[in-house]
């Protein structure tokens, strides 16, 4: 197997905050192939996207630093790289795409100065050549009328356009890696369905690798080949899109699954969510984070943590007893298994 | 924009008239008048000098009499100042103070800003501190202490600069300086401030992923937005600016009109009152259409209504 594009490894980030030190992130290891998608899914503060914004270096430190962990990229550790190397990979090598394109572009700039900019630094455009690509990239991005369009503000463009506006900036440099994070929430479920599409068709001309971090299962289903899912900072499942659809190994897992609403004709089917809230990370619980939502709990998870561990399907989960044949314990989770 | 400017200035010639209403009859229902002094006049001497400037009509007269005046451009003569009519003393006073006053601006601005984005950029560390600290006290310091100081400072201790008058260039240092100072401290706390809202912005961490320089993201991404605040600062305050101080005026010997603002209200010199009032108001009004404008050109999605 060659080796992967990107393969992190023990990544842990704290946040110092008056509670004390707060682990975001902790020990998180995982790898992304070459023109792989890979799905990152979990609760809001699961810490998925700390863990990507911590590869590139843009956790606002202080308060947050990474205190563990290496992320090699290109044969470099981008954690412990120089500022002014890393510079040189953002936008250039790996590039992001933020979950909001209403605030993510600056509102005060034209589209071609902050598409220009780009290219100019990374690729040594002259002014003519990088407003040339720039049209370029926004005619691929599905942008109507591009040559004068370009010029305009980002209040002029609809929400949908904007995300296009930002992909099409994201992959002005060809990079070899995007991370896309929650690239479609803040958009028309209409508008989600074409933005997916574009970044997956970008990606399949260009051979871009995708982190994709997202709380929509569905997205995750259609997007992904492989689904990492984080809980409390923790990568607690990873398995190939199909195994973790049909055979979940973690409780957290079957229960995100089981929350989502259902096309049944069995009647009044209603949404299982998740007992309980998604915890704080600086009042864990000992033993498994999950444990004290887990209808699954047996005494062990609440002194031992279980680590990650393969399942026969080839996945990787952290959890001490089997879904399969494991008793629950709560009532209004008796239909988890079926 | 046209539109924008015509409907602007049309408003201003409106609320000019309202200020001017104002001004004429507060003036008049303050006990006293231009020629009341601690001697008594002769009653002949005072109706002759009444009836010089017409201060014994009907007030609806002289009202209608002085408006019309005042709309063809003449302030009229100064009650006080026997020998200058009002736009003589503007005229002689205002470049005097303007240009203290730009000078002073200039000096501010060049200050405050750099001040404000480094204290910005190295928030909660020692430059932050440092200069927001001395800003603090900048601005809590009154002119007449300032002003002092600075002339034991750099006249006797260290003789660079004359103690005062007007006309060298030399002169001017010190008391734009001193008037500055304060602006200068407002100006960087303002830009901290608003630099610090834009540095939070989602577009600014877009900007670091692209991999732009921090400079390039301050100087390219933020200033802009981080100006605005500054800019609506800077429209008022160079209204007063301009129309002079009168301490700083007072310290370093400047003919400006900075003294005429208080002596003409204590004098109750009605004509210079008023074109002083009037002259302020219309700064103040062109400063304010002058940020609105700056305010559609740093961000275009604001709209200048019509």
């Amino acid at each position: 197997m060659p080796s992967p594009l990107l393969q992190v490894e023990n990544l842990s980030v704290e946040f110092k905050t008056d509670e004390g030190a707060l682990r975001a992130v902790n020990d998180v290891s995982f790898s992304v192939a070459a023109g792989e998608t890979l799905g990152l899914a979990g609760e809001s503060g699961s810490g998925k996207s700390v863990t990507n914004l911590a590869l590139l270096g843009l956790i606002p430190s202080p308060p947050g630093r990474v205190v563990a962990g290496r992320a090699m990229f290109r044969g470099e550790d981008l954690l412990t790289m120089k500022p002014d190397r890393l510079r040189q990979i953002r936008g250039r090598h790996i590039a992001m795409i933020f979950q909001d394109p209403m605030t993510s572009l600056n509102p005060l700039m034209t589209v071609a100065d902050q598409l220009t900019e780009m290219t100019r630094l990374h690729l040594g455009h002259t002014a003519r050549q990088a407003l040339d690509h720039a049209v370029m990239m926004l005619e691929r991005v599905g942008i109507p009328a591009a040559a004068r369009r370009v010029h305009d503000y980002p209040h002029q463009f609809s929400g949908g356009m904007r995300q296009r506006v930002m992909i099409a900036m994201a992959l002005s440099c060809k990079p070899e890696l995007l991370i896309a994070d929650e690239p479609t929430t803040a958009l028309d479920v209409t508008i989600q369905a074409q933005i997916l599409e574009l970044i997956r068709e970008l990606q399949e001309q260009e051979g871009t690798a995708v982190i994709l971090i997202t709380h929509d299962l569905g997205v995750m289903a259609n997007s992904c080949r492989r689904v990492a899912v984080m809980y409390a900072g923790r990568i607690i499942e990873e398995a190939a899109v199909d195994t973790l659809f049909y055979k979940p190994r973690h409780p957290y897992t079957l229960g995100l699954l089981n929350s989502r609403p259902k096309l049944r004709s069995d009647g009044a089917s209603r949404l299982e969510p998740i007992p309980g809230q998604p915890p704080n990370v600086a009042l864990l619980p000992g033993g498994c984070a999950f444990q004290p939502r887990c209808s699954f709990a047996i005494d062990r998870c609440r002194t031992d943590r279980p680590e990650l561990r393969p399942s026969p399907e080839g996945s990787r989960f952290a959890c001490h007893i089997d879904v399969e044949t494991a008793p629950t314990h709560l009532p209004e989770a008796a239909e988890v298994r079926t | 924009m046209i539109g924008f400017l015509v409907n602007r200035l049309l408003w201003t010639a409106a609320t000019m008239w309202v200020v001017f209403t104002i001004t004429f009859f507060l003036m008049r229902s303050v006990p006293g008048g231009p020629f009341d002094g601690e001697r008594k006049l002769d009653p002949e001497i005072k109706r002759n000098i009444e009836t010089r400037y017409g201060t014994n009509d009907p007030l609806p007269v002289q009202y209608f009499r002085e408006l019309g005046k005042v709309c063809r451009g003449d302030l009229g003569p100064s009650y006080k100042l026997a020998d200058y009519t009002v736009n003589e003393i503007i005229a002689q006073g205002f470049p005097v103070s303007a240009s203290l006053g730009t000078l002073a601006l200039c000096f501010a601005i060049g200050l405050g800003l750099p001040v404000g984005i480094l204290a910005a950029t190295r928030r909660g560390k020692l430059p932050d501190y440092g200069s927001m600290t001395i800003a603090t006290i900048g601005m809590a310091l009154p002119e007449f202490f300032v002003a002092p100081l600075a002339i034991i400072l750099f006249v006797f201790v260290w003789p660079l600069f004359p103690a005062a008058g007007w006309g060298s260039w030399q002169q001017l240092i010190l008391p734009s300086v001193c008037l500055g100072l304060p602006y200068a401290a407002y100006i960087a706390r303002l830009t901290r401030t608003g630099m610090l809202d834009v540095l939070s912005q989602d577009y600014i961490r877009t900007a670091h992923a692209k991999g732009l320089a921090p400079r390039d993201v301050v100087l390219r991404h933020a200033l802009k937005g981080a100006m605005l605040p500054v800019v609506s600062f800077l429209g008022p305050a160079t209204a007063g600016i301009l129309t002079g101080s009168l301490i700083e005026e007072a310290i370093f010997a400047i003919p400006g009109l900075g003294i005429h603002f208080v002596q003409s209200a204590q004098q109750r010199d009605y004509t210079l009152a008023m074109g002083l009032v009037l002259l302020y108001f219309l700064l103040l009004s062109l400063m304010n259409l002058v940020v609105d404008v700056l305010y559609k050109l740093l961000d275009p999605r604001v709209k200048l209504d019509s």
